[in-house]
């Protein structure tokens, strides 16, 4: 019997379904083999968001963002297949009622930067304007809005 | 000398077969000559593109080639797929896909080989009128009314409320309401009630807040609430719990609820379709089923019949499933004695055509030849039929005017007379029209 090995290439093609728990199994091992590896990072944060790993993928981001944000922020939504702008249509319906889940906006904070900085920003600043002992958040929003200023001065 | 890159490239341009590899991403890198004239693009629109957006192969979401390889660790040959080509229109064709591998055996592309099908596909729609809706083979008067009734009701979002016994469908009948819906482009969220204990599966499907009960660890949105502007199919409806029941018919009724554990009233705006395999008179008189919310649900009626009263649909059902399984197991099995046929249409199928499909499956993994013969079928198939067989020729043999009689006690009632003689209404049916003949 063949047993499926886990691969980036099966984590991709499971990313490209939509099917985020087999995505985030692949891109485990992938990782566990390779830390390094951005590409499977960053997809790996948005599968853990849906799949409910809200820590995991908050730790995996804080990491992606403090070495290379812009890997976040430059995601082009065709070119790189990525679901954020669904995603955030989806749960934007729930935020909507949900004005106390504080996971929900971490997950809306976490995919906003994939696809807008500034609206990414407002939802960090919300956070951490209520949790100001939490020094990730902190030091997240803080790069998100060195890096919202340097869009600023680019686009002026 | 000339360069190797370009003399790989023009043999590969000189095949008939359109060829193209995909990079570990899934993004086309190479596309030949036969592939341009197949699909109609050229290779430039092609190139650094996703092969699901370009191909929109009917299978990209759930049985991408190249992915199944990924799964399974076998390669595909001959596998039959329809893909969208330039113009807009599908095209049938028959492809081979393979792993590329590094050095390291780990997979980092995937190449494609496919042939246009779709004049022979064409020809062969021409002399085969299948009547497949949505996945469903119905051929007989009440599936073909179904079908056209879920064409009439789909642009209204009217509750639906499917009966049919076990493994009749249910589920297809709820995804073709969906698929032609104005909401088919919606979430379209199944909760099967019978699957969750009573007291979570409210939790499940309104949603809870943190600290509502012991497990509720974070807040947590409900089935409803992820199905909004959608829709969401309630399977075996009569399992929901009579509580729960009320809070279902209100969102039926005023389109609000509240999370466990919470006051806010939230909107929602979901189409609900429900199903059940009981009967829904006998749940109503048992409690099972509110009255209120029977009458709430119960808008648009589809009563799917038992296999054993489509016998028209079996062989047609057979063919598709041999097709199937056949292509799965990597088997040459392509067709079914017609003895074998009598024996499966004389059946009674108490589990539908989920049963005939797991018979199929059976059949297609042992046969070992072309087409399925007796001796492939499961025992309790061909013996419960070798029996039924006997049955009738003792009836012939002996005294047909018992079965008369029989009949007669029964007031014609012949479902009755075929559970008294441990047979299925079609044994009977035909045991009538050979006294009838003679």
């Amino acid at each position: 019997m063949y047993i499926a090995m886990y691969s980036e290439m099966l984590g991709n093609k499971y990313f490209l379904a939509r099917n985020y728990q087999g995505a985030a199994q692949n891109l485990q091992f992938v990782l566990s083999k390779n830390p390094i590896n951005k590409s499977a990072r960053k997809k790996i944060i948005i599968c853990y968001t849906q799949t409910g790993e809200i820590e995991k993928a908050f730790d995996n981001f804080y990491t992606l963002v403090k070495e290379d944000i812009h890997f976040i922020i430059d995601t082009d939504p065709v070119a790189d297949d990525c679901p954020c702008p669904d995603l955030v249509a989806k749960y934007g319906k729930v935020y909507r009622y949900e004005k106390k889940s504080y996971d929900l906006k971490l997950m809306l904070g976490m995919l906003w930067l994939y696809c807008d900085v500034y609206k990414s920003w407002e939802i960090f600043d919300e956070l951490n304007s209520n949790n100001d002992h939490d020094f990730k958040l902190k030091e997240v929003l803080s790069l998100i809005e060195q890096n919202k200023k340097s869009i600023n001065k680019n686009t002026n | 000398m000339p360069d190797k890159k370009s003399f790989r490239d023009d043999i590969l341009d000189s095949i008939e077969e359109g060829l193209l590899t995909v990079d570990k991403s899934f993004k086309v890198n190479f596309f030949n000559r036969a592939a341009e004239q197949i699909t109609g693009y050229k290779r430039e629109e092609v190139l650094g593109q996703f092969c699901k957006y370009v191909f929109k192969c009917e299978m990209c979401e759930t049985k991408c080639p190249i992915g199944i390889i990924l799964e399974t660790g076998n390669g595909l040959y001959d596998f039959r797929s329809s893909i969208e080509v330039k113009d807009g229109s599908r095209k049938q064709v028959k492809l081979n896909a393979a792993i590329l591998k590094n050095g390291d055996k780990d997979p980092v592309g995937g190449v494609i080989s496919f042939r246009d099908l779709s004049e022979l596909e064409a020809l062969k729609k021409d002399l085969s009128s299948t009547s497949s809706f949505y996945g469903i083979i119905g051929h007989g008067k009440e599936m073909q009314e179904i079908f056209k009734l879920i064409q009439e009701i789909s642009d209204s979002d009217t509750t639906v409320l499917i009966q049919g016994e076990s493994g009749t469908g249910k589920e297809l009948i709820a995804n073709a309401i969906q698929a032609t819906s104005r909401r088919k482009a919606e979430a379209f969220v199944k909760v099967n009630c019978s699957v969750f204990p009573e007291n979570l599966l409210a939790s499940e499907l309104f949603g809870h807040i943190k600290g509502s009960f012991t497990d509720a660890v974070k807040d947590r949105p409900g089935r409803f609430e992820i199905a909004n502007e959608g829709t969401i199919f309630l399977d075996e409806i009569a399992e929901m719990p009579l509580q729960t029941q009320v809070q279902l018919l209100r969102i039926l009724q005023e389109g609000t609820f509240e999370r466990v554990g919470e006051s806010i009233t939230r909107k929602i705006d979901v189409r609900v379709i429900a199903a059940t395999n009981l009967d829904v008179n006998e749940a109503i008189k048992k409690r099972k089923l509110r009255e209120d919310l029977f009458y709430r649900l119960n808008v648009i009626p589809i009563l799917i019949p038992p296999l054993r009263e489509r016998v028209e649909d079996i062989p047609y059902l057979v063919k598709h499933f041999i097709t199937d399984y056949s292509r799965l197991y990597k088997k040459e099995t392509e067709d079914i004695s017609n003895e074998s046929l009598q024996l499966l249409i004389n059946y009674t199928w108490p589990g539908n055509v989920r049963e005939l499909e797991n018979v199929i499956e059976y059949a297609v993994v042992r046969s070992k030849v072309t087409t399925i013969e007796i001796e492939n079928l499961p025992l309790n198939i061909s013996s419960s039929t070798e029996a039924n067989k006997e049955i009738v020729k003792e009836f012939k043999r002996e005294n047909p005017s018992e079965l008369i009689q029989l009949l007669e006690k029964n007031k014609w009632n012949k479902t009755k007379v075929a559970e008294e003689l441990g047979i299925g209404r079609t044994t009977l049916w035909r045991m009538l029209k050979k006294l009838e003949k003679s």
